[in-house]
């Protein structure tokens, strides 16, 4: 999966390919059918950024830890870079990129600017794919269940309480356009 | 060395088994929420990886009256958290299966990955213990089914071949008023393995099983404390008895990373009061209803 560090853990962060033979790989993502070919060592995370130029999910700990990585397949939350990408094979895949539409920033984005839900933004896009399926399945959450929705999902720079009211904030004009 | 393997994603149990039989040196891969970590960090090395997910008996969560529940192997751990009448029937299942790592990592992580996984502190052991629980395990010869005590066998290590795939777990059906607790004791709330780990389970007619997860280096059924609580009234008295008692059942090591030997035990000691008076809580009420 990667080619250093094999006596220090928890560095890999560059991918390599295995030159193992590559088998094709259909999908579709945010929105579009996508046939491509995988190497079977590679992660989901690095076929969505090397391959199909995303990068919007990051690799933060590369470990399920930190939740830089978030995207939602098959309409659940999951970690891309514990996901091999031979095993997305016929799924539906939305990552940050197919939050916006037409060029328009979705309400959730907006109010995590409005907010100051991010500073770096390393954590963001994950950070957004927990609160969109969140929002998903309960669409008037509890500060207690923001909380609890957004938990694996990592930030180092915003102390939480922003990000909190981004999705409070959020969940409420989306109930309000419900209307 | 680095891992290079291809990757094999059958629709059938006997193209699985016999790719097996056919391909020493291959890992299964349930959730990945395991493997991939040890791939990554070189600390599992294999030439080739069989994906489990689409074998159909794999993808079997059912609950039959009478005959009980069977949770295949690719079912993820959130759900069996959001299945109703596993909360209903097998409360501790849920409240473990809740607990496990995040929502993320319960979207993937699968119970039957956790326990072939026999971390000493794998959440779902201890309740899986407390009810009796049976591994399906498929080979080219058949299927065995073992009981959980029996498939632990050390730290991070099970009675599974290498040319064996667990198909799932069973969990016998229970009476009316059966209930059941899974309490767990971790650094910080959320997201964190447990030190403690702590299963329990008034039957219907009163008898009550207990389980520890994280104190030994497999997940236990405590028999002994079980024998002697059943010659005892269940009455809230209990509380201090057990808290004490169940120590001499516990024989956590020291130098762990999360917790000292010490902090373990008395955890211990709390948790199964807390458990035993809110299982004793939640029977009477439940008796009532009756
Ligand atoms: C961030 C994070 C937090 C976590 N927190 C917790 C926690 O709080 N509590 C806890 O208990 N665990 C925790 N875990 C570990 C937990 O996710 C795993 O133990 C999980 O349950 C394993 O299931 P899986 O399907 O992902 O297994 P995999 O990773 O796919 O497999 C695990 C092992 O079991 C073998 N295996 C899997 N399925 C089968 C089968 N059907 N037949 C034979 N062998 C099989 C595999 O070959 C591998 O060796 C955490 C993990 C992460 C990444
Ligand atoms: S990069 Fe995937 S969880 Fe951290
Ligand atoms: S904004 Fe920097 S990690 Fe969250």
């Amino acid at each position: 999966m990667c080619n250093h560090n094999h006596d220090e853990k928890n560095n890999c962060f560059e991918y390599v390919e295995s030159h193992m033979p590559p088998m094709p790989l259909s999908l579709v993502v945010n929105g579009e059918m996508v046939h491509e070919l995988a190497d079977p060592t590679m992660t989901l995370l690095n076929f969505l950024r090397t391959r199909l130029k995303l990068f919007g999910a990051k690799e933060g700990c590369g470990e399920g830890e930190c939740g830089a990585c978030t995207i939602i397949m098959d309409g659940r939350t999951v970690t891309s870079c514990l996901i091999l990408a031979l095993e997305a094979q016929g799924s539906n895949i939305t990552t940050v990129e197919g939050l916006s539409k037409d060029g328009e920033l979705s309400i959730l984005q907006q109010e995590f600017i409005r907010d100051d839900g991010l500073q770096c933004g390393f954590c963001t896009p994950g950070m957004l794919m927990s609160a969109r399926n969140l929002l998903d399945r309960n669409p008037n959450p509890t500060v207690e269940e923001v909380k609890e929705g957004l938990a694996g999902n990592f930030c180092r720079c915003t102390g939480y309480q922003p990000i909190i009211d981004a999705v409070l904030s959020a969940a409420k004009r989306e109930r309000e356009e419900l209307k | 060395m680095l891992s290079k393997f291809d990757y094999y994603r059958p629709d059938s149990l006997e193209k699985g088994l016999t790719y097996l039989q056919n391909h020493s040196d291959t890992k299964i891969l349930a959730g990945g929420t395991d493997l991939m970590l040890l791939l990554r960090n070189n600390a599992v090395i294999c030439e080739h990886i069989l994906d489990i997910k689409d074998i159909p008996e794999t993808k079997i969560l059912e609950y039959t009256p009478g005959k009980g529940l069977f949770i295949g192997a690719s079912i993820p751990v959130n759900r069996i958290a959001e299945e109703d009448v596993i909360r209903e029937k097998y409360p501790a299942l849920c409240h473990a299966a809740d607990s496990l790592g995040s929502y993320l990592v319960r979207n993937r992580a699968t119970l039957v990955g956790n326990i072939c996984h026999a971390s000493p502190g794998a959440d779902t052991s201890a309740p899986l213990l407390v009810y009796d629980a049976k591994v399906h395990i498929a080979s080219s010869e058949g299927i065995r089914i073992l009981n959980l005590p029996d498939f632990f066998t050390g730290v991070k290590k099970t009675a599974v071949k290498e040319n064996e795939i667990v198909l799932g777990v069973s969990l016998p059906d229970v009476e009316f008023g059966d209930t059941s607790i899974y309490l767990r004791k971790a650094r910080i709330k959320g997201h964190d393995l447990c030190n403690v780990g702590l299963a329990m389970r008034l039957t219907a007619s009163k008898e009550v099983y207990v389980a520890l997860a994280a104190v030994e280096p497999i997940p236990l059924r405590l028999t002994e404390l079980e024998k002697s609580l059943a010659t005892k009234e269940l009455n809230p008295e209990l509380g201090p008895w057990i808290q004490e008692e169940i120590k001499k059942y516990m024989n956590p090591r020291r130098g762990s990373l999360r917790s000292s030997r010490e902090f373990r035990l008395h955890i211990g000691g709390v948790l199964a009061k807390r458990g035993l008076l809110e299982l004793i809580e939640k029977g009477a009420t439940e008796y009532v209803q009756s």
